[in-house]
């Protein structure tokens, strides 16, 4: 088995082989709840291009030297963020949000661009010699870096989108060390905005819970002065922001509260999406039997409800391989990101983990009724071009640094 | 404190999140898919949204004075749908409201497997309203079973048609498999004549509504007001080049005969008038064609399934003198000078050919005039077979007109290879050609192959192949589309025709063998023709266009076993011409476009 101990060593299997099941079953998923459709009875044809697209640029980028991600770190923020501002200027509304650019027959999403942008950049920008995380105003700047997309995103508005750049500008500072204070400083504003959502009370309660930990880490006045004014304006401020969300976005909040609240708007897709998956059982009703998904009761169901269509129609255990893929890829990053002998594919490696784990877990939690109705996509089973090949190029990025882990650079 | 990229720490955090997150999800998998899967199931089945296929109306066919020929009528059918027909006990009892034989309900259901179960299989089209009370009636106790509105053709215009018109029928296995995009079962599709040629203009855009229904699967409203649904488009309205009143006149002179009519607008090629005798009721067809029916169309001797304007081919006898005539005069083989004598027989060989009188000394107008067979034995042997087939072939004769209805007979013209290959080289002899020259023998054709060649004749050869689409009206734009015509143009010589069209003009108006026909009127120009025929009593022949100086209807008419042309078959073509340019005198100029797209809207 020496030949395979080479490919594997250059080539890491257990990353490669879950991405092609996952896509295998996407594309199923899609040809089941499309085929019959009268109006996006071609989108299985499109994914498949763009399945077959996204491969060859998976080799390609995986046989490009290491050096090249470095360098291409900061035209590739910068070029996203052009795109991100002229996309609020001449973009396609789809879905009531100023979020694509139209090429012909196939749109484009900056954002996705912008991922891939703001994950180089940041980790190129962490992974220089001289930072110390633990500066308040190097945390300031790193945090500017990741919410500069935020921001431009929010104003399309794309909530759900934006809510990833959050998570992965968090993770990668988490990952270059940051100390307990510091976390607690990028933190605490987000628990005061959990906070304030709950109301008054819970608000205050967090605000006092924010004074004592200030006493205990026996910072200068100032410092813990201006941490405490941050959180008492981002608490009042959500309740401003959340009077400028769209109203399909307010009843969207509320309705993760209480699903039933709604039966027949935001609260649907909930609970059909709970009945599609629930009524899978075991082994599910077969390839393209499923009559949630063939009767089309979720509407759009091969975009960010596509888990209910493998819920469905394969079950639990189909449900399961679709899981216990991810978690293998997961796991393979987190290692691979602990093998670097560099901190920047390090904190790129993170990067990617956090994106695909944070869709899954936003996707999933949505389709099985844990987390509120975002509109995320399921990394590479859900349709959409642009996702898709993003989600591949990130895989063949990490893919690229498992071939050069041995190496220093 | 450890400040080091990614230390071990942070991994093990990081590590526990993720493994968290994925045991709450499969934790929470297993209890909706596993502990409650069950509730879910019940759940699923009786689901509130119903997606109902909308069919959408098919194309009107207009004659050429936009007048409704065939059109469209609402009707019910009632369908099933597998996923939800649990019971078959029922299949008895609706099998007995719709009076359909025992067992239909389960052959439909087995034959359609292949499909999902949740698309719906049609039982019965055209269900009648007192059946329809009773399915709404007892909706909550036949679950799976419903009825929707669909339109149906309408044939109700005063003429039928068949032969050209088509019919639609439920779509086959066959064409499903070919079509799987485009149609899905319970599906009609054009079968036949200008329903299948223009099966894609005419069919239309299906649509989807989409309505709310309650766990017995009573419908309660529309969702979201019909607001998602997806309007169904009615196909392109098709405008034919057929004159209504001539096709009724036609149809009225073939009911109790067998042949076929095919009228032609000389400088056009478009479609006048097309009648196959005898015919079907097209109303049969609306519905589902029982097997029965089907047997008896299909066993009946005289083959009203048979499309005999296109596909019946004979021997054209005397009509198709004006070929040899044509071809000797173009060739310089004969002038009008030239004689023969008729002394009612002509030997050749060892073997007499007979004429129907003593004519005397004929030359080539007296001889098509009073149909003198003599004269065209002498003549084609001074022609030759290869000059012959070369002037029959450039009328078209022994190769299909492209008419656009689909099936179509070439016919048989023959030629020195022809005869070379049945006969061996030196197996034939120019005894052979003497039959061809008065159009009998190895000479066969169609009588739209007549109608084409008599519309060469009338226009000095110039026409376009025979059609019948003028045009449609676009369903988007609600414009006219003209129709692509393929012109023909012949190279031959105004004098010949002269001489010839000519003669055409004396056979009815001077001393020829169809002056029983003549109106004074209308100048009518002809030729008769009788088909001898293996199968008992020749056919009865006539070609004419009217009027002579000016022709706007080329007629050829084919009855079977009606002995002399002139008897049986001239007075149809008569009655043909009179109805069209009656009318043409009245109401003479054909509308124009504009007012084409006016009338659709």
């Amino acid at each position: 088995m020496k030949i395979n101990y080479k490919l594997q060593d250059k080539f890491d299997l257990l990353m490669f082989i879950p991405m092609m099941v996952l896509i295998t079953f996407g594309l199923l998923a899609i040809y089941s709840s499309t085929i019959h459709h009268p109006t996006a009875n071609g989108n299985f044809g499109k994914q498949f291009v763009f399945f077959a697209v996204s491969m060859v640029i998976y080799f390609v980028i995986y046989f490009l030297p290491q050096q090249t991600f470095r360098f291409f770190s900061i035209p590739t923020y910068l070029v996203s963020l052009f795109f991100l501002v002229a996309v609020l200027a001449v973009g396609k509304v789809i879905y009531g949000a100023k979020s694509w650019f139209g090429i012909g027959g196939f749109g484009f999403q900056p954002s996705e661009l912008a991922k891939l942008g703001t994950i180089l950049f940041l980790a190129f920008w962490l992974s220089f010699k001289p930072r110390d995380i633990n500066n308040i105003k190097d945390i300031g700047l790193a945090l500017l870096i990741g919410f500069i997309p935020v921001g431009l995103i929010m104003l399309e508005p794309d909530t759900g989108t934006s809510l990833i750049f959050v998570f992965i500008t968090l993770a990668l500072v988490y990952w270059s060390g940051i100390s307990l204070f510091g976390l607690f400083v990028v933190l605490s504003p987000g628990v005061s905005i959990f906070a304030s959502i709950l109301g008054l009370p819970y608000f205050i309660t967090v605000l006092v819970l924010i004074v004592v930990a200030l006493f205990i880490f026996k910072r200068d006045l100032f410092n813990s002065a201006t941490i405490f004014v941050i959180n008492l304006s981002t608490g009042f401020f959500f309740d401003y922001a959340y009077k400028i969300l769209k109203p399909h976005q307010q009843l969207r909040i509320a309705s993760f509260l209480d699903p039933n609240a709604d039966p027949l708007r935001s609260g649907y897709n909930v609970i059909q999406a709970k009945v599609a998956i629930g009524s899978g059982g075991l082994l599910g009703k077969g390839f393209m039997q499923g009559n949630q998904t063939q009767l089309r009761f979720i509407p759009e169901q091969w975009t960010d409800f596509i888990f209910c269509v493998i819920g469905e129609e394969f079950g639990f255990i189909g449900s399961v391989i679709i899981i216990i893929s991810f978690l293998i890829i997961f796991y393979r990053l987190i290692k691979l990101a602990s093998q670097s002998k560099d901190s920047y594919s390090s904190l790129v490696v993170i990067g990617i983990l956090t994106l695909l784990f944070t869709h899954f877990a936003i996707n999933i939690g949505m389709n099985v009724g844990l987390t509120p109705v975002i509109g995320l996509p399921l990394p590479f089973l859900s349709y959409g071009g642009s996702s898709l090949l993003i989600d591949v190029i990130l895989m063949a990025i990490a893919m690229n640094f498992y071939r050069n882990r041995k190496q220093h650079t | 404190m450890e400040t080091t990229v990614g230390s071990v720490l942070r991994r093990r955090i990081m590590f526990f999140i993720i493994t968290a997150f994925v045991a709450a999800s499969v934790m929470s998998l297993f209890y909706m898919q596993i502990i409650h899967g069950g509730q879910f199931a019940v759940k699923s089945d009786e689901n509130s949204i119903k997606a109902v296929p909308q069919v959408a109306p098919r194309g009107i066919f207009y004659d050429r004075y936009m007048r409704v020929m065939v059109g469209n009528r609402p009707s019910f059918s009632i369908q099933i749908i597998p996923a939800e027909y649990k019971n078959r006990k029922l299949d008895s009892l609706i099998e007995g409201v719709l009076n359909l034989p025992f067992g239909y309900i389960g052959n439909i259901l087995r034959d359609t497997t292949q499909y999902s179960k949740f698309i719906p299989r049609k039982v019965k089209r055209d269900v009648d309203f007192k059946a329809i009370a009773w399915f709404e009636e007892n909706q909550s106790k036949l679950p799976g079973v419903h009825y929707v509105m669909e339109t149906l053709r309408d044939y109700s215009f005063g003429i039928n048609g068949v032969h050209m018109f088509g019919y639609i029928k439920e779509i086959s296995q066959e064409m499903l498999a070919k079509h799987k995009n485009e149609y899905t079962i319970g599906d009609n599709i054009g079968n036949n004549g200008l329903e299948k040629e223009y099966e894609q203009l005419v069919k239309g855009d299906k649509g989807m509504k989409l309505m709310l229904v309650d766990s017995r699967q009573k419908t309660i409203g529309r969702y979201k007001e019909g607001k998602d649904d997806k309007p169904t488009k009615k196909g392109d309205d098709l405008v034919l080049s057929i004159d209504r009143d001539v096709q009724k006149v036609a149809e009225e002179a073939f009911k109790d005969r067998r042949g076929a009519a095919v009228a032609i607008e000389p400088s056009t090629g478009e479609i006048i008038s097309f009648v196959s005798a005898p015919e079907y009721d097209l109303n049969e067809f609306a519905t589902v064609v029982s097997r029965e029916d089907w047997d008896r169309l299909n066993k009946d001797e005289a083959k009203p399934l048979f499309n005999r304007a296109t596909m019946s081919i004979f021997s054209p006898g005397s009509t198709f003198k004006m070929i040899a005539a044509i071809a000797a005069l173009e060739e310089g083989v004969i002038t009008t000078d030239t004689k023969f004598n008729c002394p009612g027989v002509f030997t050749y060989g060892n073997k007499q050919f007979k004429c129907e009188h003593v004519h005397g000394v004929m030359n080539v107008e007296t001889a098509i005039e009073k149909s003198c067979n003599v004269f065209f034995y002498n003549l084609i042997l001074k022609l030759g077979l290869d000059k012959w087939s070369e002037y029959a072939a450039k009328f078209g004769f022994g190769q299909k007109t492209a008419v656009d209805i689909g099936e179509e007979a070439k016919g048989i013209l023959p030629s020195e290879q022809y005869y070379n290959k049945v006969y061996g080289k030196n197996g034939w002899t120019k005894g052979f050609l003497v039959s061809l020259g008065i159009g009998q023998g190895e000479l066969s054709v169609t009588p739209i192959q007549l109608a084409k060649y008599t519309a060469l004749l009338a226009n000095y050869g110039q026409s376009a192949d025979p059609h019948f689409l003028k045009g449609y009206i676009d369903k988007e734009t609600g414009k006219f589309v003209p129709a692509q015509i393929h012109k023909i143009q012949l190279n031959i010589s105004k004098r010949t025709f002269d001489i010839v069209r000519n003669a055409m003009f004396n056979v009815v108006n001077g001393a020829g063998t169809a002056t029983s026909i003549r109106m004074s009127e209308i100048a009518i120009a002809g030729k008769t023709g009788t088909a001898q025929n293996p199968h008992g009593r020749p056919h009865s022949l006539f070609i004419a266009f009217a009027p002579y100086d000016n022709p706007k209807i080329a007629v050829a008419v084919m009855v079977e076993n009606a002995g002399y042309g002139a008897t049986t078959a001239a007075p149809i073509a008569r009655d043909m011409i009179k109805a069209y340019l009656d009318k043409n005198s009245i109401d003479s100029q054909p509308k124009t476009d504009n007012s084409l797209a006016k009338v659709s809207h």
